[in-house]
This record gives structure tokens, sequence and C-alpha cells, in this order.
């Protein structure tokens, strides 16, 4: 389980007020020269890079740090949505001020935002003549695995940096499209662009993984090419109106997500007497546990098959939602008695975990639980299962979902299923629950 | 006419500190040493007052010009006398008097308790009780490798509580009845605790057999209500005097306990107060409530929503130190 953890540990690379706290050592590390095309890529992007910072109003003291780059000579700029999310989400404690390489600074106006993608696009006081250019094959998705990349941006707000390192393709078992990028993004980077050689654009610093050794990963420029193109052409984002923007984006995208899940079909696994759901969708990542190993010997074995996909949407510090997960458990008795087993069965019935319960983001979770009798009692066991949602207050049609079902035909065996859905309507919600306990058979 | 009069000097709690037996028709109280009853209280004047018979026979207090006054326990008012009745109390200085005449009537006698032996036995049969049912729980709740330790440290556990706790109420009762009643103090706590542990497993087993973990939710109630039942009782031993009194104590502290408990959990949101279903799974054997259809249980689930919808602008926001700041929605 701790394994999962840690894989499912995205850190999204902003600078946060703990970054000031950072020692601004006099002697640091002395890197390798850059090669001459990384010093021609940072003298030509130098002009375009801009650190984005959010002030506290009140103070005008900055309260977390970010990266972005120009993009168009009307002044627009590209950065990713959770730098600009607190002045997003609540302009009139933050604003946002952007700062260039030569220490000019202004305001920045926010237009528009994806927060699929993690993007976000804002307008300078003033135009600026050099600007950054897509890479055609980077949208075309042309590029080859291997190629040099050059990750631009203000880490730890120590200053601006390039960091070479290799572009890796699109990351595999992922539902959103991530470029792996092999090289250092650190915090505060979050936003900066990634150019090819020929310094034009092919991705945007979005985050770290923090397991991993120079793990990295990046929008790819379609997403960020594509929201430039929706800023120029419509009108900016109403601040007031944010969050129907970001419930209706959070909204679309569930509603092809749960598609795509309920179009690649579940397969059956089994479990002992059982057979219980695990989806086709590649997009899954599934592990599997067991205590057999355990020493002393368990006195009840207990298999499990968990699977979560990746898809987490930062929204806010305290919420965080996109991804489903499920898991399986098959627990049988070695030598407890039925009131042993159902004690140890018992810790094991536990709904999936959902992330913070903050009541300024969700209603108090509601739970519904019932003993459920299939129509078709010769393929399908009797079980126990509970139901519970709780409602996002900002964003309308949008739950936390979880279902937990044990099965209830044996007192030393059993098949314990969980799942959870976060940011999802309730009607798929219930479509995707209605599946997943329909698939949970038996063998008599 | 020598009548005999009884003079009881009383506590604050109203019980006899002191009695004399005083010869008639006129009995004079008060701090000096010509009295017939001598009061040992700096508010009492020398000769304070005289109780005597009046024309009608009955017996009269005459305040004999006094500093502090004489007053009736019925009444805030000074008087300069009072007609003594049955069980009244007077008062003089901050001392508290009865006055009784022989031929005034008791209770009839009170029924010694069977022997002493048989009420020890029930103790033996509780302790037994209470002992046994840790350790079936100890029992049932082992699902690792079994151990002694496992259920000598719950009996032993219990064991301790019950002993603290009687010896509390002992002490207490020592104090205010001179009687340390551990016998009768033991025996409460052995039921008291015994009703616990069976409300504690019937609430368990009534929720997975109904299959109604909100029942958790509300355990606390029956708690205080049983912790407060146990408290009355135990003062119920120490003193049968003010019975109302202590009842109605011990039922405020319950309901401010009570209400206090729901008001944290009705504004807590963390997940501890929130994940109320049937956590402690039984053997399925004991399922009473019977089993839903999925389409009954999916349009229960349906029903959810619009509760769900509704909380989402009305329940208040009650965590963190902004919270209620953000309401542009």
């Amino acid at each position: 389980m701790q394994k999962i953890l840690a894989l499912m540990m995205l850190a999204i690379c902003i600078g946060s007020a703990n970054a000031e706290n950072v020692p601004q050592s006099p002697s640091l590390p002395t890197q390798p020269p850059l090669s001459p095309t990384a010093e021609n890529i940072y003298a030509e992007a130098r002009p375009k890079l801009l650190q984005i910072r959010t002030l506290l109003d009140v103070a005008g003291r900055q309260s977390s740090l970010g990266s972005g780059f120009l993009v168009s000579a009307d002044g627009l700029a590209v950065t990713n949505y959770h730098v600009v999310s607190q002045h997003a989400l609540d302009p009139k404690t933050y604003r946002l001020e952007y700062l260039t390489t030569n220490g000019s600074h202004g305001a920045l106006t926010l237009l528009a935002i994806d927060v699929i993608n993690d993007l976000a696009v804002v307008r300078l006081d003033k135009p600026d003549q050099s600007v950054f250019e897509f890479n055609k094959r980077a949208l075309d998705g042309g590029l080859s695995k291997g190629e040099r990349v050059y990750s631009m941006g203000n880490p730890l707000d120590l200053g601006f940096t390039i960091v070479e390192g290799t572009y890796n393709g699109l990351v595999e078992k992922s539902f959103n499209e991530r470029i792996h990028f092999s090289g250092a993004i650190n915090a505060g980077m979050s936003g900066g662009p990634a150019v090819t050689s020929d310094g034009r654009i092919v991705g945007i610093n979005v985050a770290k993984q923090v397991s991993g050794e120079l793990v990295s990963f990046l929008v790819p420029a379609h997403f960020a090419a594509a929201l430039v193109e929706r800023a120029k052409s419509t009108k900016p984002l109403v601040l007031a109106n944010v969050r129907t923007d970001i419930g209706r984006q959070l909204g679309t995208w569930q509603d092809g997500f749960y598609k795509a899940i309920a179009d690649q079909g579940f397969r059956l696994a089994t479990f002992g007497p059982y057979k219980a759901p695990e989806s086709n969708a590649a997009w899954l990542n599934c592990w599997a546990e067991t205590n057999a190993d355990q020493v002393p010997k368990p006195r009840a074995t207990v298999d499990v098959t968990n699977c979560h996909t990746d898809t987490w949407f930062f929204i806010a510090n305290d919420l965080n939602t996109g991804p489903i997960d499920f898991s399986h458990s098959y627990v049988k008795s070695v030598d407890l008695n039925q009131f042993q087993f159902a004690t140890f069965l018992s810790q094991r019935y536990q709904l999936p975990w959902l992330g913070s319960a903050s009541s300024k983001r969700y209603t108090r979770q509601r739970c519904h639980e019932d003993f459920v009798a299939a129509a078709d009692s010769n393929t399908r066991p009797p079980v126990h299962t509970v139901w519970c949602a709780r409602a996002y207050r900002e964003f309308e049609g949008l739950y936390d979902v979880s279902l937990l079902v044990v099965t209830q035909d044996r007192s030393n065996e059993a098949l314990v299923s969980r799942l959870g859905m976060r940011g999802v309507s309730y009607s798929s919600a219930v479509a995707l629950a209605t599946r997943f306990l329909g698939a949970i058979q038996w063998t008599k | 006419m020598d009548e005999i009069i009884w003079v009881e000097v009383l506590s604050k709690h109203r019980d006899v500190v002191a009695r004399y037996r005083c010869s008639g028709p006129e009995i004079h109280i008060g701090r000096g040493y010509d009295n017939d009853v001598v009061v040992d209280d700096p508010y009492v004047a020398p000769v304070h007052i005289c109780v005597a018979r009046d024309e009608r026979g009955a017996l009269v207090a005459t305040d004999l010009g006094s500093a502090n006054g004489l007053f009736s326990d019925k009444d805030v008012a000074r008087m300069e006398r009072i007609a003594i009745e049955d069980d009244d109390v007077v008062r003089i200085g901050r001392t508290y008097l009865r006055i009784r005449e022989a031929k005034h009537a008791v209770a009839p006698e009170r029924i010694l308790k069977p022997s002493h032996t048989r009420s020890w036995i029930t103790v033996f049969y509780l302790t037994m009780t209470l002992l046994g049912m840790s350790a079936i729980s100890a029992w049932f709740g082992e699902t690792i490798e079994p151990k002694l330790s496992h259920y000598i440290f719950p009996m032993l556990a219990t064991a301790f509580i019950t002993l603290v706790w009687t010896a509390l109420w002992a002490i207490l009762s020592r104090v205010f009845s001179s009687h340390a009643n551990f016998e009768a103090n033991l025996l409460i706590a052995l039921k008291g605790f015994l009703l616990f542990s069976l409300c504690d497993v019937l609430v368990d087993y009534v929720a997975f057999s109904f299959s109604l973990g909100a029942l958790f939710t509300y355990e606390y109630v029956a708690a205080w209500l049983l912790f407060a039942a146990i408290c009355f009782f135990h003062l119920r031993a120490i003193g049968l005097s003010r019975l109302r009194l202590k009842g109605g104590a011990v039922a405020v502290l319950a309901v401010i306990a009570i209400a206090t408990q729901t008001l944290v959990q009705s504004e807590n949101n963390s997940s501890k107060y929130q994940q109320s279903y049937v956590r402690r799974l039984k053997p399925p054997a004991f399922r009473l409530v019977p089993q839903k259809s999925e389409p009954a249980f999916f349009s229960s689930v349906e029903e959810l929503k619009a509760k769900l919808d509704k909380a989402r602008t009305d329940e208040p926001i009650s965590d963190g130190i902004f919270g209620g700041s953000d309401s542009d929605d």
C-alpha cells in the first residue's frame, strides 16, 4: 500500500511560502558547464521568461511563486493553473504580479484557465515583442524519445534557470496526456516553458514525482496553444464566475472519463469462490498484496488487488479531485471462528479515502447502507453495501462517492470490494456503482 | 408538669448533630451556661430563645431579644414567635434546631436486609459475569496469534476500574453519611458496568442486524443516561434524603453532557463523526432485516442526492479559521 501511495504523490511544482526559507547558500554546488546550445537557448529565451508571483493583497508579500512565458505580442503569457489558483479562487485576497529577468514587474490579468491540463493564460500590463513560438512537431506529436529538451523557470526563487533533459514521450497508463521529461524540475518552475534546441515550446513544466529521480512531467504544448487561442477569441474570464467555469470543465472531463471506463468494459477476476470486476482500461495502475508471508502465520488470509487512476486535478491546496480507485480483498479464515472472522473482516470494511474533508469545500458525507440481494441469487452473492457521498459546495453537480461491499454468504470467507470516485456526477457514480456491484459474482 | 422535650441541633444538611433531653415546661436556649441547651455558635445570644407552651398547649419558640433573631426554616422573615410543629426547623444565628415532644411518632422499624453473605454471593456472580463478558469480547476480537495477555489485561482493567470507581464512591459516602457502604456501592458499580457492556454489545449487534450504522452515532446518549443512572444510585446509597435534588442534579448533568456532545458532533466535519455505517461486522447469520433488491438500494441512494444538494447551500461551514469567508458561488 505504501508503494502505491508513494507513487501517487506527484508533487506540484509550485514555490510556496516555504521556499523563502530555503537558505540561499553562497556556495551552491557548481554545475558542469552547460552545452553551448543551452547557453544560446537561454540567451534567446531570457526576455520571454517570467516569474509569476501571487501576492497577498493586504501585505503585498508573495504567498506563492511560479514561472510563465510570453506567447503573443499583445502581452499574453502561459503558466500553470495551480500557479494562479489562489488569485482565481479568491481575487479579493490575492493578486498576481510578474517579474521579468531584467527585474521589471507589473500586474497580471487572468484571462483563461484549463484545470484539466493545469494551464492558465494571463495578460501582462504591457505588450512585449519577444515571444515564444510553439514547436510544430510537438503540436503534431512528432517528437522522438531521447530528444533534448530544455526546461526553464525560477526554482525556489533562486533565479531563472535552464535545465537540460530528455523528452521521453507521453506518460503511459495515463488517461490525461502528460509528457515524461527526464530532467530536474523544482518548486517554482511550474508554468515555465520546456523547449527543443530550436527554442520552441514542447510543453509546460507542471510536476515531478517525489518518489523518483529526475522524473518530471510537462503539459503537452497543444493544450497551451488551444487555451491561448481560446483566450484570444473569447471574452476574458469573469473571476466571479470562475467556479462555474471550473465546475463545467470538471463536469465535461468526468463525463468523458466515465464513458471511457464504461466503454473499455470490465473483465472478471477470480477470488476464491468469488468473481469481481477489473477494468480493461490501460490507464489503471493495479497492484496486488497478500499477507501470506506474514509472521506469525496469519489467522485469516487476505489477498488484495487495488487499482487507481492518476487523474488528479489540483483545484486548490485543500481541493484535489479526479481519480477513481477500487479494490477487492478476498479474506478467508484459517482458524478464526465466525465472530473473530467478522472482527477481522471489519478491519477491511473501511470506506476508501477520498481526501481532505474541509467543510469549506465539501458538504458533510451522507451514507446509505443495506443488505442487498441480487435478483439472480445463483450467480450473485448476498452482500452488505454502504454508499457514502458528499457534494462539492463550489461545484454544482459534482460529488465524491464511495461504495463499500462485503459478501454475506459465508461466515468464514468473504470478498470486500471498494470503489472510490472523486468529482463525479451523481448519475455517472450510480451507473458505475451499479455495474461494479452487478459484476460481483460467486460460485456456490 | 414535668414533661420531656427533645431539642435537636441539626447540621446544614439537616442531620442530627446533638440531641438534648430537656424537661419543660420552659426551655431556654442560648450560648450562656444558664440555659437548658447550650449552643456553641458565636452568632447566638447568651439567652436567645425560650420554648414554652401557649394557652392552647402548643409549643412556641419566642425570641428573647437577640440581635440576630429567630427564623423559621420555611420563611426568610425574622419572627418574634414561632409555633412549633412536628418537623419544623428553626434557625438561631447559624444553628438549626428541631424541637420535638416525647410523643413524636417515629417511622416503623425498617426490615434489615438479608444476610451479608448472600449479597457477597451476588457480588461474586456479577463480578464473574462482568469479567466473563470482557473475556468473551477479547476472544471475539482476537484476530491475531492467541495470547493469554489479550484476556488478562482487559479483565484486570475492568476489575481495576470497578474497584477504583467503587472506592471513590465509598469515600464520598463515608464523608457525607459516615458509612462507606462499600458493598452497596460495589453492587451498584458492578450492575452499572454490566449494563454498560451489555448496551455496547446490544448496539453492536442491533446495528448490524438491522443495518443501522447511524445507531453508533447516538450510542453516546444511552451511555450518558446509563452513567447518570449509576451516579444517581450511588448518591442514593449515600443517603435517602433529598432524592429529588440528587435526581435533578444528575439529570441536568446528563442533559448537559448529551447536549455538548451532540453540538460537537453536529459542528464537527471530521471523518470520525461522519462515516456512520456498520463498521463492526458480525457473522451473516445475525442479519434480521430483509435484504433489499439492488434497484431498491440504488433508489435510496438517489434520494441522498437531494439531501446533498440541499446541504451544499444550507449546511454551515464550520471548520478552519477562515471558514465561512468563501461564499461567492
